[in-house]
């Protein structure tokens, strides 16, 4: 048994060796953080390990005891959207929206360590995330508000 | 879980005929694909104003992306004097909206959005009337604004819609002739207007077929052939009936599967099946298919015939005669199909992300033998289908294993699966030949396309040559399919529209003319001329012959009763093509919603760009070899172009899809880019791999 902190809480996990994918959606129903491909290859399960993104498809929970971990359930504080869920919302960037919490934990990812990302920054952070439905220009233009938004504290 | 109408619902209930426009089109995709398409009830509840002020509206349509939960928001809210936050829209459960056949060939806006809208109408003239008998005045000095009924005259003279029907159980007739707003008049319609469902997709609220859990749900895992066409011999699951948490492995009528209390104790079980598999050796591989199309080629459809060919090639200064081919492409939405089944009482639950939840419960119905009524399909968010969705199996296999375990059961496909066991857009081979004078004027279009597929009426689309030409053929084919083909955005239309505006601009480059005014020469279609002038303009395009090494490039098309044009400018580094950006117009009517058609736009260009640059679906002896994302390319945001959409429709000119057109030029605006930048014209989809 090991325990892992999730969105702030202290979880327990009985099995080191069990994917952190299935254990986050199917353990504790956590299904926010979506299964895309299984491979590490679209993004759809990134989660945030000590604030640096993760595919969580390709890990197991042993691998990040002792971290702490945040889903897409966890970002949003006291029930106020996180600015980059807030700059997906106001740049309506997503149409199915499966892939759009791997983003959203991607891009605050990116912008948890470079504070003002240029064009080029952003889309090669984001270039291992897929979205089939093709928004990445609003994806684009969400995290460049989300940037100046946190950078500038403009609201 | 949302209770179904009933008829003694406090409020005001609008009622109407479920099924508009029913049967469909002879020879249209869902009359030749679902013909278990039958409506079971004949009216139902469009519309309910609650006693609390605000709406909900009922549609049988599903969410898959297309943002029509918001459309269709807009549309009532507007009618109904609400503002947008007032109206809820419940979509796609068999239990509590009326009757639809499914969603596909863009029909939501145009079909049922105007439903919504008429009664939305409708429930606005009954309330009109409540508060002339409340307020004792005139209907005619009377105006619905925000929820409330004002008099015209004395501002202070009002009546709320709650107030006029609380404690009332009132139902009215949905009238066809009900007096919709002008559109000069819409306060939400034609406005930009953000998602109703935006919260939920950013915080992870939004629940995916993928997402539903039940109660002691067990996960399944089935066994799948190895091979397109494999006859399963034999299983031996003695090892895996005994691993920890398997519950049961089913074996029933050619379906095998391991149900288990987790999703790895299902895989790891599966794993173990000892499974003996006769497979077919003898299956042709990608490269055949070409060649198959045309030796196969049966059912010839003539879309267009005037004049006579042989006076038109005649009369031509120059004849040109080109082969193009397109190769199947995977759909590869985002999120696998899944359902979860659930039976109760002898009732069927299932959770299934179809772009068909009647046509579900139809296929569930009478596998099981049962009455429709028994059964419910619930299609929640659904991550994505592009057509493909139509076909939605698993939610049988879900049922049927769910009944042989007497518990819920989840059965949700690997990315492998879904890649391999979905439906695949059609492979055509098209021939055009075409007859031109020296200026640029076409007198004779022949276009014989075959596309792949058990269905003839898949080539039909988008076939029709929309330039003024004296002398036509268009005969279309359907040819042996080695692969299952099924819908896909803008099925067929998408793959005619590359051939026919690749080999317009080959005509271009034949006599030395700007591709976009040789276009103009030979388009008198108003709507067509408005569009590739207005994406010309938005693109800054300025006349040149090509190649001129520039990188620019141009189409125009015709689907769902949408006009659009595009524009693009490409880089090219040896193979690797590199689209810049693209500016398009598009005149689907009235717009109901900007902000939506643009995404949607926006989207089909970047898929249409797959298609042209990356995407073929490859696969020997039965075997699929780009069933993943390792081997199957799709854009990524570093393949994204910038896009700039101008809407150009009439806003009184009624609403037709702006889901789909999008794709139709994109293919060959960037196969004409390249030869403008290159020289090299590329006849071949998909372009990075045919560049040499």
């Amino acid at each position: 048994m090991i325990t892992i902190r999730v969105n702030g809480e202290a979880r327990e996990a009985p099995d080191p060796d069990r994917n952190l994918l299935s254990y986050l959606r199917y353990d504790l129903g956590l299904t926010g953080t979506k299964y895309g491909c299984g491979e590490g290859l679209c993004g759809a399960c990134t989660v945030l390990v000590d604030g640096q993104p993760l595919r969580s498809c390709m890990a197991t929970v042993g691998s990040v005891a002792g971290g702490a971990l945040t889903t897409i359930e966890g970002l949003a504080e006291g029930g106020r959207l996180h600015p980059v869920q807030e700059a997906f919302v106001a740049e309506s960037a997503m149409q199915c929206g499966y892939c759009i919490p791997g983003f959203i934990m991607a891009a605050t990812g990116l912008l948890n360590r470079e504070a003002r990302p240029s064009a080029a920054q952003i889309r090669e952070a984001l270039a291992e995330n897929m979205c089939r439905c093709g928004t990445y220009q609003r994806i684009q233009r969400a995290v460049e508000r989300a940037a100046e938004r946190l950078a500038g504290g403009a609201s | 879980m949302t209770e179904a109408v009933r008829t003694d619902q406090e409020g005001l209930r609008i009622i109407g005929q479920v099924a508009m426009g029913f049967p469909p089109r002879p020879g249209s995709y869902a009359s030749v694909a679902y013909n278990n398409a039958r409506p079971d009830v004949q009216e139902a509840t469009w519309l309910l104003v609650r006693p609390d002020g605000t709406a909900v509206a009922y549609a049988g349509k599903v969410e898959y992306g297309q943002g029509i939960r918001s459309g269709l928001a807009v549309e009532v809210a507007d009618e109904l004097r609400l503002p947008l936050g007032a109206v809820e829209v419940v979509l796609g459960d068999t239990e509590l909206v009326p009757w639809d056949m499914g969603t596909f060939g863009s029909q939501s806006t145009a079909r049922v959005g105007l439903q919504l809208r008429k009664a939305a109408a409708t429930a606005r003239e009954a309330l009109l009337e409540l508060a002339a008998a409340r307020l004792d005045l005139p209907v005619g000095d009377l105006e619905a604004r925000d929820g409330r009924v004002w008099s015209r005259r004395d501002a202070s003279r009002s009546v709320s819609y709650g107030e006029l029907l609380a404690g009332q159980q009132l139902a009215r007739d949905l009238l066809d002739d009900a007096p919709l707003t002008p559109a000069a008049e819409f306060s939400i319609m034609g406005r930009p207007a953000q998602r109703v469902d935006a919260v939920a997709r950013v915080t992870g609220a939004a629940v995916y077929s993928y997402d539903v859990l039940l109660p002691g749900m067990l996960f399944a895992k089935v066994l799948r052939p190895p091979s397109y066409g494999a006859r399963l011999l034999e299983v031996d699951a003695s090892v895996a009936e005994r691993l920890p948490g398997v519950v049961q492995v089913v074996q029933e009528d050619g379906l095998v599967a391991v149900l288990a209390e987790s999703d790895a104790q299902a895989e790891q079980a599966a794993r173990l099946l000892q499974a003996r598999w006769e497979e077919r050796a003898d299956q042709p591989s990608h490269l055949d298919v070409p060649d198959l199309l045309a030796r196969t080629a049966r059912e010839g459809y003539t879309t267009q015939e005037a004049g006579s060919l042989e006076e038109g090639f005649a009369a031509a200064d120059h004849v040109l005669e080109t082969v193009y081919y397109v190769p199947y492409v995977s759909n590869a939405p985002m999120e696998p199909r899944a359902a979860v089944a659930r039976w109760e009482d002898g009732r069927l639950t299932v959770w299934a992300g179809t772009q068909r939840p009647f046509g579900l419960r139809a296929e569930l119905a009478q596998h099981f033998g049962m009455d429709e009524a028994d059964v419910r399909v619930i299609a929640p968010e659904i991550g994505g289908g592009f057509g493909g969705k139509s076909i939605y199996t698993v939610g049988l296999e879900a049922a049927r294993l769910a009944r042989a375990a007497g518990r819920p059961v989840r059965v949700a496909l690997t990315r492998t699966e879904e890649m391999m066991w979905a439906t695949f857009r059609p492979a055509a081979l098209i021939q055009v030949k075409s007859g031109f004078t020296a200026d640029g004027t076409i007198l004779a279009w022949q276009f014989t396309a075959y596309h792949a597929g058990e269905r003839p009426f898949i080539g039909r689309r988008g076939s029709e040559c929309p330039y003024h030409v004296p002398h036509v053929n268009v005969t279309v084919y359907a040819a042996e399919s080695p692969l299952r083909t099924g819908s896909y955005r803008s099925l067929g239309g998408a793959v005619n529209h590359f051939a026919r505006e690749s080999h317009v601009d080959e005509i271009a480059a034949a006599v030395g003319m700007d591709p976009v005014e040789l276009r103009l020469r030979n388009l008198t279609h108003p709507r067509f001329r408005r569009v590739l002038e207005a994406a010309a303009r938005e693109f800054g395009w300025s006349p040149g012959k090509a190649p001129s090494g520039r990188g620019v490039g141009a189409a125009i098309g015709l689907d769902v009763g949408s006009y659009v044009a595009e524009c693009v400018q490409v880089d090219v580094q040896g193979s690797e093509v590199k689209v810049e950006r693209v500016a398009a117009a598009l005149d689907c009517g009235l717009t109901v919603n900007p902000e939506g058609a643009r995404n949607q736009m926006e989207g089909s260009i970047v898929m249409g760009l797959g298609t042209a640059l990356y995407e073929a679906v490859d696969f020997t002896a039965g075997r699929l070899q780009t069933a993943g994302f390792a081997r199957y390319r799709v854009p990524r945001i570093n393949n994204a172009p910038a896009i700039t959409v101008a809407l150009v429709g009439d806003p009184e000119t009624p609403s037709t899809g702006a889901g789909e057109p999008g794709i139709v030029p994109i293919a060959a605006a960037i196969a004409n880019a390249v030869f403008d930048r290159t020289g090299t014209r590329v006849r071949e989809l998909p372009l990075q791999r045919h560049l040499r």
